[in-house]
């Protein structure tokens, strides 16, 4: 199965799937330049993420191990890189557009699926304690509308969002 | 009277409604009128755009549509917000085919972005709706010089092409406002750089490394408080602090406070009316320091 | 006009092409065409004893037009129209065609089908030659001197290559100096010899022994005759045509006269007013009286107006020796004539301020190549010793940072090519003068390409120069100790580095310099997507631009190294010589021309025109009519594409002519297939139907040839004659779209087919039936394929059917 796999997706395969994920369509501007990775927050802790390396890594079509080795969720965010990049590449949203391939096959960290799932039973990924909800009169604090559940549900069913998260307790 | 519609977030109410009182109050008094509209969800932040970008930016969307109907700008306090929902105001109303694939799934819920209205950071309401003299002249107890290492987070300034807030290597505007109050923003290695909030869950480790080493920073600088814009920014450094206490045995006090505190602070409201016990580190003598 | 008296000439070449077309039956034909008074058959034509019948038959006025089926008619049409001229007859009453590549060769499997096709050929080129019209020569004035603008080593070079051919030449430059960055920049790559230093004379002109290398100064540049030195002066207007420009020079004071001025620095001593020096990278300060270096050309000083205080001061009036201050000194204008201009503006380094997490502009020591340059240069600022700006101590710890805003789509998307050579020249020289310097180049690649480059990034890394491969991304200033701090990620080693540093040097970008964009306009010249002067081709006409006077040199068309710049430079040279050298431009007047009568004034065909032949002439009620110049005309036909009355022509291809040829090529089958009409250009497309016919590849006899200056003559209305006339499918066969040879042509063509189909449509003809090819030289065989392709679609959709 995973010969098969590996003998499926080649390297122009993966990057062009990446080009044509939403966020993903300037990974092959990347010439490898190494701004991204000086830029880089978590790299400078921790030789666990590098955003440079993950983009090598993708371009030389070596899927499984892009979606499955961890570091793409040890991006912080923080777009310094695409700030930088000196060939427009959009790091950040290629990293977003690697996490959706990944947790669109299941590989999804919990805290992520705790979110998801908050999200679609509550309409915040944050829930808000009743107890809080209660103490906003106490220091003055209008009371706090409700949130657009009916609406939400038909959009994260229009787009298959509530399809992709495991069932909860389901998570790997 | 300047009218927003106030956008909440999750953290805020969820965590810290000690922003969201002072932001009220400050607003409030220099002539801002908030309004709070049914129906908004989550901004869908990078948690959610990690799951998923296109839904993501229909749930920004959609919030966005609320404010239309209701044909207001929004004003948030969260910085994660700001990004979320300025980002797909910003890129469905330049990219017409991203928009239609939007609005598509829009109607599902019976909804349509339309584009004509605007998503703010409430300091660019306090920047060009009250403005700098407005405020300087509203500060009854000026903050005494204090030593603020100002931390604006990431996506109050990037992806900057799209947010268009300020400058994102010299970003000036969060500076002068810190000091139209009377103290001073003093400056402090690797200033702009992330707090590293965004790895709680995930890699808690170097999470608190990267907290670390901005309050490091903050302290070797001389900083009196850390002044903060993002609710997970203020987390990750107040409540970090604890962590780092448990985990690297340090401690460096440093007060953690929100802007919108400082400024109801120096606008004259009464430190006991702002609910300041949400703070882990203690703020005591941060506030005998403002006077 | 006479009668016309048509003599055809039909070459067998060496009885090869009679194996398969029926000579016989050809002679018989023609001899029974109306006009024809005389038809030959022989080997050759061309040449030899067939070129002398053909003179005689001229000569004894048996014949006043000529038709010859030869072969190569590229190579032979030139040598017959010369032949014919000599013998007195109008060399434009000649048509040639070509029996052989277009007829005997492709269908020589179907060999009656051929001869059909053949008689049809010979019908066309008759009836075609029984139209044409004598076309004479003009004489335009071609000035011999030329007009060189930039004073640095690609225009000084130039400038020299044609003063010294004889011409005059008149070098305009900007700055009160000669010498462009080269005069900054010390010395050059890859052997570290002087930047200033050219090829040039000696300085006794009367020998013709050159010294391979002197410098400006050594070289008695100034002295060269025939050379006019206007520095401190710009090109302001330029009026005129090829051969012929009036140019206005405007010349800014230098309130120093040059006839008087010894370069003693008296005036300096005195003078009270302190500036920046900005040729010194503001490393120190001059005077508002100064000179560059104590080695400029020309040697004269000049004052700053902007600094200066005039007759608030005049100390250095009083104190200079031989009076040669002029305060009183005014701009001046003055009109060259010159036959032809070369831009040699060069290029300057962008200004990395842009890049903020650079700091440049904001920390002192954070500086570019240039400054870095001065510092080096025994003559320079530092008398040659590398310091930190900020405090002026020694530097010992250096960081070169590659590709700064180049190759950098938010900035420069293009590689600046020279700036790896100069960081490793720059960190070479100073780690000979002070070994213990510790110097670390960071870079995304290194290139070095050109010859002993290599070489030369050897040694670097023999001396000890160490190399990161890395991108910096942020600079950063600890303000402790005021050392710079590089970030940077080493990929080979995968680590993150923190490089200290007393000096960070940028190879900053190469722009072009500043005012190209006004000088593109006054001269009518176009700029690239980069904003440098644009080539127009750089492998078929380097140096060149679309406008026929106006050549480009040296870096203002790329950033290029000293050794191409003076190649680029000798070129230009050469072509703004070439057709001045006889004083005068002959020219054929195949060119279009306006019937004025016609004309109803929209205007399009001035915009259409690749040469800006076009122009507007008032006429007494208001209105226009376009007129075209006879120089500046290429003849390509695409303004008669344009007209929307037909109010142009071309007077060596008349509609008349078309039409004829059109009927005649359409009236003979002898094919059992549909008659498909090709219309191909005379650059690209015929050349694939030679093409195909050279390689003996084989297509059908029911496609035939009609040859047009450029597609972009084509009409729809030729469109749907060609059909009325019996054609059952049209090709149009051009160039392609990037590569038409008269700039845009062939797209034109493209989408009059696009409309002509919409039309037949409308008509109920299928517009399958009418394609487009863009093929090129070389595609022989894909010209062939779609005669195949073609007859086989037209045939699938039958006899046209009108509604």
């Amino acid at each position: 199965m995973a010969e098969e796999r590996q003998e499926k997706v080649t390297t122009v395969e993966f990057s062009k799937e990446i080009t044509s994920k939403l966020g993903g369509e300037t990974i092959t501007f990347c010439y490898q330049c190494g701004t991204c990775a000086s830029s880089c927050p978590v790299a400078k802790i921790t030789d666990r993420f590098n955003p440079r390396q993950v983009i090598r890594l993708a371009l030389l079509g070596q899927r499984e191990e892009v979606l499955t080795n961890g570091a793409i969720w040890l991006c912080s965010s923080c777009y310094n890189c695409q700030e930088r990049c000196p060939q427009k590449v959009e790091i950040a949203d290629v990293i977003y557009a690697l996490r959706n391939i990944a947790i669109s096959e299941g590989n999804i960290p919990n805290i992520y699926a705790e979110f998801a799932n908050a999200l679609i039973s509550e309409g915040r990924i944050v829930p808000i304690s009743k107890f809080l909800e209660k103490k906003r009169a106490d220091y003055g604090l209008p009371p706090l509308k409700p949130a657009g559940i009916e609406a939400l549900k038909k959009i994260l069913s229009a787009t298959g969002f509530d399809k992709i998260m495991p069932k909860k307790g389901e998570s790997p | 009277m300047t009218v927003y519609t106030l956008f909440l977030g999750c953290t805020i109410p969820a965590r810290q409604p000690h922003y969201e009182l002072s932001a009220r109050k400050a607003l409030t008094k220099l002539g801002i009128e908030l309004v709070d509209l049914e129906g908004m969800t989550c901004c869908a932040p990078p948690p959610l755009q990690s799951i998923d970008l296109e839904t993501s930016l229909a749930i920004a969307a959609n919030n966005i549509c609320i404010a239309e109907e209701a044909d207001l700008n929004i004003v948030t306090l969260c910085t994660g917000c700001f990004e979320s929902l300025a980002m797909a105001n910003t890129l469905l109303k330049e990219k017409p085919e991203l928009k239609a694939r939007v609005n598509k799934i829009l109607s599902s819920a019976g909804k349509e972005f339309k584009g004509n209205k605007e998503v703010r950071h409430y300091l660019q309401v306090l920047m060009e709706d009250v403005g700098l003299d407005r405020i300087k002249q509203s500060v009854i107890k000026p903050l005494n010089k204090l030593k603020v290492a100002a931390f604006s987070g990431c996506h109050l300034l990037r992806p900057s092409e799209l947010l268009r807030f300020d400058d994102p290597e010299r970003p000036q505007i969060f500076d002068t406002l810190i000091e139209a109050l009377g103290a001073k923003s003093i400056w402090y290695k690797n200033k702009l750089k992330c707090c590293g909030g965004l790895l709680r869950g995930y890699a808690d480790d170097v999470a608190l490394a990267i907290a670390r080493d901005k309050i490091v920073n903050a302290s070797n600088a001389g900083a009196d408080c850390i002044a903060t814009l993002c609710p997970f920014c203020f987390l990750t450094l107040d409540l970090g602090q604890m962590l780092i206490k448990t985990t690297y045995k340090e401690e460096y006090n440093m007060p953690i406070i929100h802007y919108a505190e400082l400024l109801s602070l120096s606008l004259g409201v009464e430190a006991k009316e702002l609910a300041l016990d949400f703070h882990k580190v203690k703020i005591d003598k941060l506030l005998e320091k403002i006077g | 006009m006479d009668e016309a008296k048509v003599g055809v000439f039909i070459a067998d070449c060496g009885g090869q092409i009679s194996k398969i077309l029926d000579f016989e039956a050809l002679i018989n034909f023609t001899k029974n065409i109306q006009g024809v008074t005389l038809v030959a058959r022989g080997s050759e034509f061309w040449r030899g004893q067939g070129l002398q019948t053909i003179v005689e038959a001229v000569k004894s006025n048996k014949i006043n037009r000529v038709v010859v089926a030869e072969g190569t008619p590229k190579i032979s049409e030139i040598a017959i129209a010369k032949a014919v001229e000599e013998a007195g007859l109008n060399p434009h009453l000649v048509e040639v065609l070509d029996l052989k590549d277009h007829c005997a060769w492709p269908h020589r499997d179907t060999p009656k089908e051929a001869t059909e096709k053949a008689k049809a050929m010979l019908l066309a080129a008759v009836e075609k030659a029984k139209l044409l019209e004598p076309i004479e020569k003009a004489e335009f004035p071609a000035v011999k001197s030329v007009l060189v603008i930039g004073g640095g080593i690609a225009g000084m070079q130039a400038a020299e290559d044609l003063a010294e051919m004889g011409f005059q030449v008149h070098l305009v430059e900007k700055e009160p100096f000669l010498g462009g960055l080269a005069a900054k920049a010390g010395r050059f790559f890859p052997t570290d010899d002087c930047a200033i230093c050219i090829q040039s004379p000696t300085a006794d002109l009367k020998t013709v022994a050159h010294t391979s290398r002197k410098c400006v100064y050594r070289s008695g540049f100034s002295e060269i005759p025939n050379l006019n030195i206007l520095a401190n002066s710009k090109v302001v207007k330029v009026e005129g045509v090829p051969g012929n420009y009036k140019v206005v020079v405007e010349r800014k004071p230098r309130y120093v006269n040059e006839k008087k001025c010894v370069a003693c620095d008296l005036c300096t001593s005195v003078c009270p007013v302190e500036v920046p020096d900005e040729y010194n990278a503001k490393l120190k300060t001059r005077k508002a009286i100064y000179v560059n270096t104590p080695l400029v050309y020309p040697p004269v000083y000049v004052i700053d107006e902007k600094a200066c205080k005039f007759y608030d001061c005049a100390k250095c009036v009083e104190v200079c020796p031989t009076k040669a201050v002029e305060l009183d000194q005014k701009p001046e204008q003055l009109t060259l004539n010159v036959g032809s201009i070369i831009v040699a503006t060069g290029f300057r380094e962008y200004d990395p301020s842009v890049i903020k997490e650079y700091h440049y502009g904001e920390y002192p020591d954070v500086i570019t190549h240039l400054e870095l340059a001065r510092m080096i240069d025994a003559f320079g600022p530092t008398n040659g010793v590398i310091v930190k700006p900020s405090d002026k101590k020694p530097a010992k710890r250096i960081v070169f940072v590659q590709c700064v805003g180049s190759r950098d789509r938010r900035w420069n998307p293009y590689c600046s090519s020279i700036c790896c050579m100069i960081s490793l020249k720059h960190a070479t020289l100073i780690k000979s003068a002070y070994p213990d310097t510790d110097i670390t180049i960071c870079y995304i690649d290194i290139r070095t390409t050109g010859r002993e480059h290599e070489y030369y990034y050897e040694r670097a890394r023999e001396m000890g120069i160490k190399f990161v491969k890395g991108r910096p991304s942020e600079i950063l200033q600890d303000p402790a100790t005021n050392t710079l701090v590089v970030e940077v990620e080493d990929e080979l080693l995968r680590r993150l580095l923190e490089l200290e540093a007393d000096l960070v040097v940028l190879a900053t970008a190469m722009v072009p310099s500043e005012d190209v964009k006004e000088l593109a306009e006054i001269l009518g010249i176009e700029l690239d997507q980069d904003g440098f002067f644009k080539e127009y081709n750089a492998k078929l006409r380097p140096t060149e631009t679309k406008l026929r006077g106006i050549f480009l040199c040296g870096g203002a068309t790329f950033p290029k190294d000293a050794p191409t710049t003076s190649l680029h430079a000798h070129s230009a040279a050469v072509k703004a010589a070439k057709f001045l050298t006889q004083g005068k431009i002959v020219k054929d007047l195949k060119v279009a021309v306006v019937n004025e009568d016609y004309c109803g004034d929209c205007e399009f065909c001035p915009v259409t025109c690749p040469y800006g032949a076009i122009s507007l002439a008032p006429k007494e009620n208001g209105h226009f009519v376009a007129r075209i110049s006879e120089l500046l005309c290429e003849g390509c036909g695409v303004c008669v594409g344009t007209c929307p009355v037909g109010a142009i022509e071309l007077r060596h291809l008349r509609p008349n002519q078309i039409a004829a040829q059109m009927k005649a090529l359409l009236s003979v089958n002898g094919t059992s297939k549909p008659l498909i009409l090709a219309i191909s250009c005379s650059e690209c497309g015929h050349a694939a139907v030679d093409s195909s016919g050279m390689a003996m590849i084989s297509y059908p006899a029911n496609v035939r040839v009609l040859k047009v200056p450029c597609t972009g003559i084509v009409q729809v209305q030729h469109i749907l004659e060609a059909f009325k006339a019996g054609a059952q499918g049209v090709m149009i066969v051009g160039c392609k779209p990037d590569g038409c040879h008269y700039e845009a042509g062939s797209q034109k063509a493209q989408k009059k087919v696009e409309l002509a189909k919409m039309l037949l449509n409308a008509y109920g003809i299928e517009p399958d039936r009418l394609e487009m090819f863009n093929l090129v030289y070389i595609e022989g065989d894909k010209f062939a394929e779609a005669a195949r392709m073609m007859t086989e679609r037209v045939e699938k959709l039958g006899q046209i059917q009108l509604a």
